[in-house]
């Protein structure tokens, strides 16, 4: 008798816990969706977003790189290539050509960071796909150039 | 194992190592008898990058970006924790504002690996509903984090002697309304998951580990508290801003599976705790110590350091030759620990069991492979 009152009790218990489960399931059928839908919908990048590194135009599209090579020297995966030359003998060195290769780079942002000048800054570009792993490399001078002509 | 030669009643079956219920790349060489297990072996090494030989290659600042991908789950930890063994060998003093948002980070960081674990989990016992809540809830986390770090999985946020940026109003109002709402979604949990009978059914008496048997193997974290061991790095061996705090260690007794997913449920309310604290005194000032050369370089000798990360016990082991560049850097990572109990625990359960052990050990595999 104990044991059928026991599975009569058992029986109750677990349909009631799926039940209320369910009621659970359903409130939240009536809530606001939260999925974003990605390609049409978009999330607001924060301030702070680490995307590939850019350099920081002035006006005129000028930059402040003098290529003394402290990014790719931090840089533990070996992203950066920088070339600088001088217009004549005593003047600065300014930077002529900057090469990253974003397929290796792991954003950590020590470059940002070590960039005596204050060069360098991370872009908000996040869509970066492509079928070689060459698709990576990019030409940061020719960039600033391409994007504000 | 020593691979036997097969019988007409066992034969072998390899469990992954690309099986969705493995969390990774984890190979279980099963022998079986019908459906129940005969002997165990976990296989791994299939993510291995070496990341313990990178270390001796670069500087110390180079192998920050290291240490987070090791557990990619608890990235901000593994961060924390690498520059908790830098400052120690070094000495350097972490600026008040700095510890504190280390600690709010990290425990955010603990609830949303909770909270992955908690819907992957469900969903290899075949629940698909809680699995999309708790990535609800861990977008949330994933958001505030990102308004603070720049990114969402691999933070690269704390620096030598502090942390990379100072915070913004929006990453703590992000807080403040995330706290309630996570409080209200646990009970929502509750109701669906810890309550079900199918649920408790499956877990409850299923992978027993007793006390003994736990400290034999090393086990850390919920695993081991699980199992009636109070044992937790925060105040066994208190570092950051933890003393100061008053906060709980959850313990159950019963070391099934239903006990290591109450532990890390009751570790998320837990976390809330320590996190509204820490937001209640939160000072300002400075978030970065001064004067820390670029190229850090502890002084010659050796240095151990433990952290609790969301799995357990983290050893950081540094042997340092007084050049920019690690001699040694060993970790000890908890997971390793964990999974190792597994050829003691799984002969003579069944193979649907399997699947609800390996998954209650929460594992995960970059950071045994490394």
């Amino acid at each position: 008798m104990n044991a059928l009152l026991n599975y009569v009790r058992e029986v109750i218990g677990g349909t009631w816990s799926l039940a209320t489960g369910m009621g659970v399931t359903m409130r939240y059928m009536f809530k606001p969706v939260t999925t974003v839908q990605y390609p049409r919908q978009r999330l607001p990048l924060p301030a702070a977003f680490r995307g590939p590194i850019e350099l920081v135009r002035l006006e005129g599209g000028d930059h402040r790189c003098v290529a003394c090579g402290e990014c790719f020297r931090t840089c533990p995966s070996g992203v950066i290539k920088v070339q600088g030359h001088k217009s004549v003998a005593a003047s600065r060195n300014q930077g002529r050509f900057y090469f990253i290769d974003f397929a290796r780079c792991s954003l950590c942002g020590l470059c940002v960071e070590v960039c005596p000048e204050g060069a360098l800054r991370f872009s908000r570009d996040y869509e970066q796909c492509g079928l070689s792993s060459l698709v990576g490399v990019q030409d940061l001078m020719a960039k600033l150039k391409e994007e504000h002509p | 194992m020593h691979r036997q030669a097969l019988t007409e009643d066992t034969f072998y079956l390899n469990l992954g190592p690309q099986h969705p219920s493995t969390h990774g790349v984890l190979r279980l060489l099963l022998r079986l008898d019908g459906e129940r297990i005969v002997e165990c072996q976990p296989i791994l090494g299939y993510s291995h990058r070496g990341h313990e030989h990178m270390a001796q290659n670069r500087t110390y600042l180079q192998f920050m970006p290291n240490p987070c991908r090791m557990d990619y789950l608890s990235g901000l930890m593994y961060n924390h924790a690498y520059c908790l063994a830098l400052e120690r060998a070094c000495g350097l003093e972490v600026p008040a504002r700095a510890e504190h948002l280390r600690v709010i980070c990290a425990e955010l960081n603990r609830i949303s690996s909770h909270l992955l674990w908690f819907g992957a989990y469900l969903m290899d016992l075949g629940a698909f509903t809680p699995f999309l809540y708790a990535f609800d809830d861990r977008e949330d986390i994933l958001a505030i984090l990102g308004l603070a770090t720049g990114s969402r999985l691999t933070y690269s946020y704390c620096r030598f002697g502090g942390v990379r940026d100072d915070v913004g109003q929006d990453f703590l109002e992000g807080i403040r309304a995330f706290i309630p709402k996570m409080r209200a979604r646990l009970k929502d949990y509750d109701t669906l998951v810890t309550r079900n009978v199918i649920f408790v059914n499956r877990t409850q008496g299923v992978g027993v580990i007793s006390p003994e048997l736990a400290r034999a193997h090393a086990l850390t974290g919920p695993c081991l508290r699980a199992s009636g061991v109070g044992y937790d790095i925060r105040k066994a061996e208190p570092y950051g801003l933890y003393p100061e705090l008053d906060f709980d260690i959850p313990v159950r007794a019963g070391g099934d599976c239903l006990d290591r997913y109450l532990v890390r449920v009751l570790e998320i309310e837990q976390s809330l705790r320590i996190i509204e604290q820490a937001m209640a005194r939160l000072p300002g000032g400075p978030v970065k110590a001064t004067g820390v050369p670029q190229f850090i370089t502890p002084p010659p000798g050796l240095y151990h350091t433990s952290y609790e990360t969301a799995r357990g016990h983290l050893g950081i082991f540094l042997a340092a030759d007084g050049t920019r560049v690690p001699y040694r850097l060993k970790f000890r990572v908890p997971s390793f620990g964990n999974l190792g109990i597994l050829p003691k625990l799984l002969p003579g359960t069944l193979v649907a069991d399997t699947i609800a052990i390996l998954g209650s050990m929460d594992v995960v595999m970059p950071e045994i492979d490394r």
